[in-house]
C-alpha cells in the first residue's frame, strides 16, 4: 500500500481507515491528502502511511494537544522529527489522541476524545499516547509517532502489544514536540514490526540546530550477552508478574546471561519525576494565555483577566493540578526541599543505573505492574496510576533509552516488558528485542487486521 | 548626615543581526510584528536556539568592565506573567552569569571613583503592548532581541554620580560596538535602586525607580528620591520598600507596588539550553573585540598631546572621533591644531548638518590636506574655516575648492603690489600712520582685505604695509 502511488486500493484503506477510527478513536483528525502533499521523495518509507501524536507539529494539521485551550490551532511548521520522515517519503495521515498536554497513564484525560484499546473496548488504550498505540494495534497505521515524558509510549505500547521505543535523550530532536517536561520528554515511536521501528528511529535520530540539546552520538558495537534482571518485590499484578517471568526464562533459554539486581532508588522516582516534570510544566504551559494562539474567551475586561479566563475555560483538571503543583515547588524558599531535592534523587538513579550497566549490557523491567485497566471508575485512580508508573519514570530521569517489547497475552490482554541500556545504546535493545521475536511475535488483534498490506 | 546608597540595573539591547534564540531580524523600528516567527512567539513545540554572537557580546561586555569570566555560563528560566512575553517566562541567568564581580571606573569633579559591577548577564527582552482606546495591541518585534543587563553595587552616592556612570557605560558600550545606547529608542534602559540611611550605619531601606529612559532623568529621579528618603527619615518614619516609577511630567516618583506584591521569579535551570562553554578560541574573539575605552584614551590625550579638557572630551565622547584625530596627528597635523580645529569648527558644522564626523563630508584626506595648507601658510586661519565650511557645503576636495573659488592666498609680490597701490591711494591715512597713529593702520589693512577678497594674510599685510609706509619714508 503506497499512498503516494493513489488509486482505488488507497480511497478503500482512508475510508476503512475513518471507519475504524469509529470503534477505536485513535485519530483526533484524519487528512491523508494534506499528509501527502507534505510528503516527498523516493525514500526508504516511500507511501508509508503514519500517525503523530497531537503534540508534535505537523505544518497545516492541527495540534490540539488533545485540550481545549489549543482546540483550534492549526500548526504553522513541521517538527523535524517529523520532517526527517516525510523527506523518506513517509505520510502523516492524521494526529492521535493523547492524554492533555502528555498528562496521564490512560489517555482517558484527553479534553476532545476517548481511545480504546484494540484488545478490549472497555479498557483503556494506556498514555499518554494511548492513540498511536491504539492505531497501530488496531492495524490503522504500520507505524506512529509518540512522545515519552515519563512512560508515554512505552506505558501504551505495552497496553497495546506493540513495540514502543524511548530513544536517549537528546538523540532525536525536540523541535516541535509541544513542551510538557522538557527535560524529560523524547519523541520516540511505536510499532508493530521491529525493523520498520529501527528504520524509522534511525531516520530521525541526529543533531538539530534547531535544538541546542540534540546530539549524535557514536554507533554503539556491544554485542549484548549479559541481561540484568530487576527482582525483589515489585508489586506487580499476578498475569504481569507471571509474563515477567516466562520472559526471564525465554532470555535464559536465547542463551543471555541473567544477573538479578535491586533498585532501592526506584521507590524515590515517582516523586522526583513529579516534582521535575510538574515544575517544568509550570513553566512550559504558562504560554497559554488566549492571546497569541489558541482559546480566547468571548469577553474580557483587561489583558489579565484575558489570560485567567482563557487558562481556566481551556486547561482539565490534570493539567490545572500539575501546574499548581509546579508552581508550589518552584516557590522561592521551598525550592530546597521540593525542587532540589527531586533533582538530587534524580543524579542518584541516573548513577545507579550507571552502576547496573558496569556489569550488564542491558537492564530488564516491567512497564506497568498492570494489564490495561477498564475506563472510568472501574479503572486505576490518578494517584494509583501515577504511583504506577515507578518502572517507566526511571528511563526519563536518566536519560537513557528503552525499549516496551511485547512478550505475550494474558487473559486476553497483551503484556509488555522493557529493556533499558545505557545512553546511545539504542541498538543493544534492538538486539534483545530480535532475539524475543524469536519466540513471540506480536499480533494484531483478530478484529482488526491491517489496513495497508 | 545621611548617605545614599545607589546601585543601577542597566539593560542594553546588543546589536546582533538576528535576535537571541532564533534568526528572525533584531531590529528597532521596522513595522509591528514583521519580525517574529514561531520561535519567538512562544509557538507551542518551538525551543531556543543560542546565538553565538550576542553572548559573545556578552562577554566583551563584562571583560570590559573587568569582570571574572564565567568557563561555563548557565541559562534560567525566570517566570512572570505578562502580556507582552509570549512565553510568560524569560530565559535568563540566575547561578552563573556571562561575568561578575567587575567595576566600572567614572570621573566625577575632576576626580576618578571606581564603581563596583556585582553581575553581567544574557536574557531576552519581552514585546510591546500598545493601548489604543480600549484594544491592547501587541508588538513582538522587540520579543527575544538579545539584553545585556549590568547590575552594579550600591557604590553611588548622589544623582550627579548615577549620570556620570551611565554616560560613561554609553560612551563604552558604543565603543565597543555592541549597542548604540540610545536611551530614547530604549535601546539603553536603567532602573535604580537608592537607600538613604545615617551615615555609617549602612545600607537603608531599599527603593527601586523605574521608567528612568534618559541620563537625565536618572539624576532628576536619583535626587529626588534621595531628598523624599530623607525628609521621611528626618521625621522619624519610615521608608517602605517598594517600586516607584519616575513621573517625568511632574518630576516626582511615584508608588507602583510594595514588596507585598513583589514577584516570586520561581528561578530553575533552562532545560532547553545546555550551558555555554566558551573554547580558547572564543576567549581569544572576546580580547580581539577589546578595544581602549574612552575614560583611559582622555586621560591618555591630556597627557600624550597637550590639549584642553575640553577638547579631550569632545574627541573621545565617540571613538570614530578620537580615532580620527589620532589619525590625523599620525599623518603629521600637529596634536593642538587638530583638536582646536576638530573640537572647534568641525564640531559646530558636524552639528548644523547634523552629522557624525565618520559620515561627513570631511574626509581624513581633506582635513588633513586643509591643515597642511594651513601649516604651510597656503592659506590663512579665516580663508581656511571658509573652505572647511564649503567642503560641508559641497562635498569637494578642499584644493579644488581653494581653485573654483580663487581663494588662493596672495603671493609675497602679489601682495605688495596690491598695498602699494591701497598707499597711493589713500596719502591721507599713509601720512597719519607715519604720524604714529595706530587706527589707520587697520583702515588699509581693510582696504587690501577688500581688494583681494580676503585673500591677503592678515598678519602678513600689516608687516608689509608697515614696512612699505616706514621704507618709503627712509
Ligand atoms: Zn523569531
Amino acid at each position: 500500500m503506497d499512498l503516494l502511488d493513489g488509486g482505488a486500493k488507497e480511497e478503500t484503506y482512508l475510508s476503512k481507515l475513518k471507519e475504524r477510527n469509529g470503534e477505536i478513536g485513535a485519530f483526533l483528525s484524519l487528512d491523508a491528502a494534506r499528509g501527502k502533499a507534505l510528503s516527498s521523495g523516493d525514500g526508504v518509507l516511500r507511501g508509508l502511511s503514519f500517525g503523530v501524536k497531537d503534540n508534535i507539529a505537523v505544518e497545516g494539521f492541527p495540534l490540539t494537544c488533545a485540550s481545549r485551550i489549543l482546540q483550534d490551532l492549526v500548526s504553522p511548521y513541521t517538527a523535524t522529527a517529523v520532517r526527517r520522515l516525510l523527506e523518506q517519503g513517509a505520510v502523516v495521515v492524521g494526529k492521535t489522541n493523547l492524554d492533555e498536554f502528555g498528562m496521564g497513564s490512560s489517555c482517558d484525560m484527553s479534553a476532545l476524545g476517548r481511545t480504546n484499546n484494540p484488545w478490549d473496548l472497555s479498557r483503556v488504550a494506556g498514555g499518554s499516547s494511548g492513540g498511536s498505540a491504539a492505531a497501530v494495534s488496531a492495524g490503522m497505521v504500520p507505524f506512529a509517532l509518540g512522545s515519552d515524558t515519563g512512560g508515554s509510549v512505552r506505558q501504551p505500547a505495552a497496553f497495546c502489544g506493540v513495540y514502543g521505543l524511548k530513544p536517549t535523550y537528546g538523540v532525536v530532536s525536540r523541535f516541535g514536540l509541544v513542551a510538557y517536561a522538557s527535560s524529560l520528554e523524547v519523541i520516540g515511536a511505536v510499532a508493530m514490526d521491529l525493523d520498520l521501528l529501527e528504520t524509522v528511529f534511525e531516520v530521525m535520530r541526529g543533531e538539530d540546530e534547531r535544538d541546542h540539546s540534540s546530539l549524535d552520538p557514536e554507533e554503539d558495537e556491544c554485542e549484548v550477552r549479559r541481561i540484568a534482571v530487576l527482582t525483589g518485590e515489585l508489586g506487580l499484578e499476578a498475569p504481569v508478574a507471571r509474563a515477567y517471568e516466562r520472559a526471564q526464562e525465554a532470555l535464559k533459554d536465547l542463551g543471555f546471561q541473567l544477573v538479578e539486581v535491586g533498585l532501592p532508588e526506584l521507590e524515590y522516582a515517582v516523586p522526583a519525576y513529579y516534582t521535575i516534570a510538574t515544575a517544568e510544566a509550570s513553566a512550559n504551559l504558562a504560554r497559554y494565555t488566549g492571546i497569541r494562539y489558541g482559546h480566547r474567551p468571548m469577553w474580557s475586561e483587561n489583558p489579565q483577566e484575558l489570560m485567567r479566563k482563557a487558562r481556566s475555560e481551556g486547561f482539565g483538571p490534570e493539567v490545572k493540578l500539575r501546574i499548581l503543583l509546579g508552581t508550589f515547588v518552584l516557590r522561592s524558599g521551598f525550592q530546597d526541599r521540593y525542587y532540589h531535592k527531586a533533582q538530587r534523587v534524580r543524579t542518584l538513579i541516573r548513577r545507579s543505573l550507571e552502576q547496573v550497566f558496569s556489569s550488564a549490557d542491558v537492564l530488564l523491567m516491567p512497564v506497568f505492574p498492570t494489564l490495561p485497566f477498564p475506563h472510568g471508575e472501574g479503572g486505576l485512580s490518578s494517584f494509583q496510576q501515577k504511583m504506577a508508573d515507578r518502572f517507566t519514570t526511571t528511563a526519563n530521569l536518566a536519560g537513557v533509552p528503552a525499549l516496551a517489547v511485547p512478550v505475550g497475552r494474558e487473559e486476553g490482554l497483551p503484556v509488555g516488558v522493557q529493556v533499558m541500556a545505557p545512553p546511545f545504546g539504542e541498538q543493544r535493545l534492538f538486539q534483545v528485542a530480535r532475539a524475543y521475536r524469536r519466540v513471540y511475535t506480536p499480533e494484531h488483534p483478530v478484529a482488526y487486521p491491517p489496513l495497508w498490506s | 548626615m545621611y548617605q545614599a546608597y545607589i546601585g543601577l540595573e542597566i539593560h542594553i539591547q546588543l546589536l546582533t543581526k538576528s535576535k537571541v534564540f532564533c534568526s528572525c531580524r533584531a531590529q528597532f523600528g521596522d513595522e509591528p510584528n514583521t519580525n517574529v516567527c514561531p520561535v519567538c512567539m512562544g509557538y507551542p513545540g518551538v525551543l531556543p536556539a543560542l546565538n553565538e554572537e550576542a553572548v559573545r557580546m556578552g562577554y566583551v561586555v563584562a571583560r570590559a568592565l573587568n569582570c571574572t569570566l564565567s568557563r561555563r555560563t548557565v541559562f534560567a528560566r525566570k517566570n512572570y506573567f505578562y502580556p507582552d512575553m509570549p512565553k510568560n517566562y524569560q530565559i535568563s541567568q540566575y547561578d552563573d552569569p556571562i561575568g561578575r564581580d567587575g567595576y566600572i571606573d567614572i570621573e566625577i569633579g575632576g576626580r576618578i571613583k571606581r564603581v563596583r559591577v556585582h553581575e553581567v548577564h544574557l536574557e531576552e527582552d519581552a514585546g510591546k503592548m500598545i493601548h489604543v482606546g480600549d484594544a491592547s495591541l501587541c508588538d513582538d518585534n522587540r520579543a527575544g532581541t538579545p539584553l545585556l543587563e549590568i547590575v552594579t553595587e550600591p557604590d553611588m552616592e548622589s544623582g550627579e554620580e548615577a549620570e556620570a556612570l551611565i554616560q560613561e557605560f554609553r560612551r563604552m558600550v558604543r565603543y565597543l560596538g555592541v549597542c548604540d545606547g540610545n536611551m530614547e529608542e530604549g535601546s539603553l534602559r536603567c532602573d535604580a535602586n537608592v537607600s538613604v540611611n545615617e551615615a555609617g550605619k549602612g545600607l537603608g531601606t531599599k527603593v527601586e525607580i523605574k521608567n528612568l529612559n534618559s541620563s537625565r532623568f536618572v539624576r532628576l529621579a536619583l535626587d529626588h528620591e534621595i531628598e523624599r528618603q530623607k525628609a521621611l527619615l528626618e521625621e522619624g518614619r519610615q521608608v517602605v520598600q517598594e517600586t516607584r516609577l519616575w513621573n517625568e511630567n511632574r518630576d516626582v516618583t511615584e508608588s507602583m507596588r510594595t514588596k507585598e506584591s513583589a514577584h516570586d521569579y520561581r528561578y530553575f535551570p533552562e532545560p532547553d539550553l545546555p550551558p555555554f562553554v566558551p573554547d580558547e578560541a572564543f576567549f581569544a574573539q572576546v580580547e580581539a573585540s577589546l578595544v581602549e575605552l574612552p575614560l583611559a584614551r582622555k586621560q591618555r590625550f591630556l597627557s600624550d598631546y597637550g590639549i584642553s579638557v575640553q577638547q579631550a572630551d569632545f574627541l573621545i565622547e565617540e571613538k570614530a572621533r578620537a580615532d580620527f584625530f589620532e589619525e590625523a596627528v599620525r599623518r603629521g597635523v600637529a596634536p593642538s591644531t587638530a583638536a582646536a580645529w576638530l573640537a572647534g569648527d568641525v564640531a559646530k558644522l558636524l552639528n548644523r548638518y547634523r552629522v557624525e564626523l565618520d559620515a561627513s563630508p570631511l574626509t581624513m584626506d581633506r582635513f588633513v590636506l586643509l591643515m597642511e595648507l594651513l601649516q604651510k601658510g597656503e592659506i590663512h586661519g579665516r580663508i581656511a574655516k571658509q573652505v572647511l565650511s564649503a567642503v560641508f557645503e559641497e562635498d569637494k576636495d578642499p584644493s579644488r575648492i581653494i581653485e573654483e573659488k580663487g581663494w588662493r592666498q596672495l603671493s609675497e609680490e602679489e601682495l605688495v603690489k596690491v598695498v602699494d597701490e591701497v598707499i597711493t591711494a589713500h596719502p591721507k591715512a599713509v601720512e597719519q600712520v607715519k604720524g604714529g597713529e595706530e587706527k589707520p593702520v587697520g583702515f588699509l589693512m581693510g582696504q587690501v582685505m577688500a581688494r583681494t577678497a580676503g585673500r591677503a594674510h592678515p598678519e602678513k599685510t600689516r608687516e608689509v604695509l608697515l614696512s612699505r609706509i616706514r621704507g618709503g619714508e627712509g
